[in-house]
């Protein structure tokens, strides 16, 4: 008798099922081939005739055993459905005794619903992953944006209270100037008279120093702070260590010389010495006793603070400090206004030559601290990666979709015994949430990796770009955005998925409605083309506007131009005759380094920030009216100083010795043609006159005419600039043009001015360029983290259009197979997938180039030298998109060309 | 011979209709097709063997051991009651699909 299991057994390889099941099935087919070959016994045939009738029955083996695997793999669910439905039953009848239904059955059935959709993803890890990878990258991207947002907008500023804390300008509104700095009379005068409003208000100046060697220690440029006795009290830092200024060391006089310095400076510095404390430092020359240790705190960043000692006599006129203000509670910002503006209005009266038409600007520190052009780039940011992450939803949706073709079956069998739509559809939810939050987790992760970087690129760029960290809120926002993220992409796919035809369904196998799902998923990959082509639109603009500003002529020459900065105490430099020495020595020095072309030195250098300000007032010449004097930038600058920079000298000549008599009165000024245009326009302005700072003044007089230049970002018009003889002025800017690389000549001007003076140490050693490209930093921020997501946009639709092709090819394989058959060209095929990709992009492209043109208002003010619906910038962004499309579906589209007519037709 | 689509198509009914009545075993399900069809179909167990496991697969019908006096042990598919729903549902749809197409074809022959 023949062993019909052994028989199977040899012929039949199930390795992929339980062992259970498939010992189940060998020896039901075992038996049912005993039935033929007895069957057959009974008919009267032969031993062997018997046994090959009943081989007879199998003529395929390999053929059956790929059946039965892939009937086992696809229709596994019914199984699980099973599983799914005594967790249900079970659940239900936890909560039935109880009789407290409600939330507890709820979650339980949600519980089982998520271990359900954990067993199918285990199941499918392929779809999984690309499903997981997508949404990692659209939350972390998302994710780590909310971290800079959630520090620089969200987080209060670390200060006590800091809501009540005020900056504090005097302002001309008729001479257009709204933010200007306070003198130091004026300063008194607020603080004594503005009481009501104010609990404390403490001013500041940057103030430069030398910290003198000594121990062998080299003498170093420390950034000092000088501060009123309130300044520290009112930002709530307390001494760690000795003291803060007493109320006397702030007052004008012979007080002895005392500093506070920071933590890090002690620590650096004196090796964290607790007895440094009472000791005395050398600050400019002068022993100064250091009365305190403060923690370091969120300033700038300032090692050394000295007392301002504001002077009740000083000049009005002299606009030089920082103003800050704690309100009282309760009091608003717009009373502490009024209050100011009163005191201002009285000293306008009591003084009218200084301070007639001046009043006061206040903003909380808030509004300062974070300008407006931060917030509206950083919103342009999370608008954009917003997008991402919706383009990821659709790009998952997409994938939900064509899955949901394989669970057809498994939907209309949980439908036909009986579940409802709502809770099929909360089933399906409940995978979708459980897909986001598993990205979601992989995309906290990869933000809390990048967001050290993404700080690092932003401290050029953004205020407070120190304090990005990943906290609570972060974390907070991270959950709330993937479940958010789950329903967005989960929801249409389960609203289709569970409108099924059971009948119709079971009877083909697969889940109905194939044309309509199609549709979905043809609309999902048209909105992200659309919304990337509106990414990459805003990419382009931002783009061609950093070109166009690398490209617009500054008035001086960037390239090859070493800056660097230093002080000259007091002590050994008290009058103009020393600087003259020195300076002279020293540019004498540097022109005769080799690789050194010339040398100069300057109050202040373009691109360095800083800015002094004089009204100019014309003899002979026009002011628009009786309107106020125009206002100029000025400079202090050596002999030689156009020729350096490479700024050109239209007329007259260059500075001299006769521009500035021994006493220190000045004599003659180059100008710019921007002031010309506005006091003289079209005549020329050698040998004309004119009064600065005030009409009283003694006058100047012109002696040469130089190009604009744009003082401080490229962005900005040049405005009026006057350029007067270099005689004493502290800091000291030193700018050398070079043959080559200016870096490399850092070390020798280093060398050159320790040879002059050992005791003046040489700061702030930037190129020109350095100093041109850190105007630009926060453009280029935002224009790279623009790019990256517009990128990150870019290959998810790529990828959304790939998968739909691919699946679309799937699909229609035996449809190509026929037309093959009937005779098309590959040819024809290739023109078919492509036109299909083709179409879909046009549509989307159409409706990106609308939604481009809606967000104009948004980046227009972000935007420099380019329209916001720029037409060319337009086209590219369309050809990126349709080149990239082409490429998506261009493997799909071979495959379909590819199909074996014969194969197609035999596989159907 | 009918074409193998049709056949493929119409087996799940046939197995469904005949499970109907009474559990059967797998080769006493193709005997009983070829008998009733008057021998015009005949299903090898190539064929009908993973029909079987697929309907059982998705819940429409549940095989079980069964070792009855005087007979080995055979594996007997019963129909279950979600089986019972879709064959009501199928044999309407094929009573109609029949019923559409014989209006169409007796059409054509007026």
């Amino acid at each position: 008798m023949h062993d019909f299991r052994r028989f199977v057994r040899e012929r039949l390889s199930l390795p992929r099922l339980r062992a259970g099941r498939e010992a189940e099935i060998v020896e039901d087919l075992a038996q049912q081939l005993e039935d033929c070959y007895r069957a057959a016994i009974d008919r009267g045939a032969s031993e062997e005739e018997a046994v090959a009738a009943a081989q007879r029955e199998i003529p395929d083996w390999h053929a059956l055993a790929r059946e039965l695997s892939a009937s086992e793999a696809r229709d596994r669910q019914p199984g699980d459905v099973r599983a799914a439905d005594r967790l249900e039953t079970r659940a239900a009848s936890s909560a039935a005794p109880g009789g407290g239904g409600g939330p507890l059955r709820f979650f339980s059935e949600a519980l089982a619903d998520g271990l359900h959709g954990l067993r199918l993803f285990l199941k499918r890890p392929g779809f999984t992953a690309a499903v997981v990878v997508t949404l990692a990258l659209g939350i972390g991207a998302s994710t780590a944006m909310f971290t800079v947002l959630n520090a620089v907008l969200l987080r209060p500023l670390p200060f006590p209270d800091p809501e009540r804390l005020v900056r504090v300008w005097e302002s001309n509104p008729e001479r257009g100037m709204t933010q200007f700095s306070v003198s130091q009379p004026n300063f008194l005068d607020f603080r004594e008279q503005g009481t009501t409003a104010f609990e404390q208000l403490a001013a500041t100046q940057s103030r430069p120093q030398n910290l003198g060697g000594g121990g062998g220690a080299e003498a170093e440029r420390v950034r000092t702070l000088a501060v009123t006795r309130d300044f520290l009290p009112l930002l709530g830092v307390r001494p760690i260590l000795g003291r803060d200024f007493l109320p006397e060391e702030d007052k004008p006089g012979q007080g002895e010389a005392v500093a506070v310095i920071t933590k890090g400076l002690w620590q650096r510095r004196f090796g964290g010495d607790e007895a440094l404390v009472g000791r005395t430092i050398v600050l400019d020359e002068v022993p100064t006793t250091v009365v305190g240790i403060v923690p370091e705190f969120h300033w700038g960043t300032f090692e050394v603070f000295v007392p301002l000692r504001p002077d009740p006599a000083g000049n009005r006129s002299d606009h030089r400090l920082g103003v800050y203000g704690r309100l009282k509670p309760g009091t608003t910002i717009e009373q502490a206004r009024t209050e100011l503006a009163g005191v201002a209005a009285r000293l306008g009266v009591a003084y009218p030559v200084s301070n007639e038409g001046w009043t006061v600007t206040l903003m909380s520190f808030f509004d300062w601290a974070v300008p407006e052009e931060s917030r509206r780039g950083l919103s342009l940011l999370l608008g954009a990666v917003a997008l991402v992450l919706v383009i990821a939803c659709a790009n998952v949706a997409g994938l939900l979709l064509a899955r949901a073709a394989g669970r057809g079956r498994e939907i209309a069998i949980r439908a036909s015994i009986g579940a409802s739509r709502a809770r099929l559809i909360r089933q399906l939810l409940v995978e979708s949430i459980l897909l986001a939050c598993t990205g979601g987790a992989l995309g906290l992760l990869a933000a809390h990796w990048g967001v050290g970087a993404l700080a690092a690129a932003a401290a050029d760029a953004l205020p407070r770009a120190d304090e990005i960290t990943l906290d609570a809120r972060v974390v907070l926002f991270t959950t709330g955005l993937s479940i958010l993220t789950g329903l967005l992409f989960g929801l249409a796919p389960a609203l289709h998925a569970t409108r099924v035809d059971v009948l119709r369904t079971l009877k083909e196998g697969t889940a109905g409605g194939g044309g309509g799902r199609q549709r979905a998923r043809s609309a999902l990959v048209i909105g992200e083309v659309a919304l990337s082509l509106v990414l990459l639109f805003a990419v382009g603009l931002l783009l061609r506007s950093l070109a166009v500003l690398v490209d617009v002529p500054p008035g001086f020459d960037t390239r090859n131009l070493l800056t660097a900065s230093l002080t000259l105490p007091d002590s050994r430099y008290p009058s103009m005759k020393e600087f003259t020495a020195f300076r002279e020595r020293l540019l004498g020095r540097l022109e005769g380094l080799p690789g050194v072309v010339s040398a100069s030195v300057a109050s202040g250098l373009p691109m360095d920030g800083n800015g002094t300000m004089m009204e100019v007032y014309p003899e002979g010449g026009t002011v628009h009216g009786d309107g106020p004097a125009p206002s100029a930038q000025w400079r202090l600058v050596s002999p030689g100083y156009f020729h350096t920079l490479g700024i050109p000298l239209l007329r007259g000549r260059d500075l001299d010795d006769r521009d500035l008599t021994p006493e220190g009165q000045l004599a003659g000024a180059v100008v710019s043609e921007a002031l010309v245009k506005q006091c003289w326009p079209g005549q020329d302005p050698i040998g004309r006159q004119f009064h600065p700072w005030g009409a009283k003044n003694p006058p100047i007089t012109i002696v040469g005419l130089a190009g604009d230049v744009r003082l401080f970002s490229p962005d900005q018009d040049p405005g009026p600039a006057v350029y007067l003889l270099f005689g004493r002025w502290n800091p000291m800017q030193i700018a050398v043009r070079t043959q080559g690389d200016p870096m490399a000549l850092a070390g020798l001007l280093r060398g050159e001015v320790a040879g002059l003076d050992p005791g003046v140490p040489v700061a702030q050693v930037r190129t020109m360029d350095d100093l041109f490209d850190d105007t630009t930093a926060p453009r280029r921020f935002t224009m790279t983290l623009l790019a990256a997501f517009a990128a990150a946009a870019l290959i998810l639709s790529a990828i959304g259009l790939f998968g739909l092709l691919a699946y679309l090819v799937t699909q229609r394989t035996h449809d190509i197979g026929v037309r093959l058959a009937l005779g098309a060209r590959r040819r024809d095929i290739l023109g078919l997938i492509v036109g299909h990709a083709m179409t879909l992009t046009w549509i989307g492209i159409g409706a990106g180039l609308a939604g481009a043109l809606a967000i104009t208002g948004w980046i227009r003010s972000l935007l420099f030298g380019v329209g916001p619906r720029d037409p060319l910038t337009l086209a590219a962004t369309a050809a990126v998109i349709a080149v990239t499309a082409l490429l998506a579906c261009w493997i799909p589209a071979r495959r379909a060309a590819r199909i074996d007519p014969i194969e197609a037709l035999r596989y159907e | 011979m009918f074409s193998r689509e049709l056949k493929k198509g119409s087996t799940e009914l046939l197995v469904l209709s005949l499970l109907e009545a009474e559990p059967r075993h797998g080769y006493d399900l193709g005997k009983s097709i070829e008998r009733r069809s008057g021998g015009r179909l005949r299903l090898r167990i190539a064929s009908l063997y993973p029909m079987l496991v697929r309907l059982e697969n998705r819940g429409l019908i549940r095989g079980r051991w069964i070792e009855r006096p005087g007979e080995r042990r055979r594996r007997y598919y019963r129909l279950t009651p979600e089986g019972r729903k879709v064959l009501q549902r199928e044999r309407a749809t094929w009573k109609e699909f029949m019923a559409a197409v014989n209006a169409v074809v007796g059409h054509g022959h007026a």
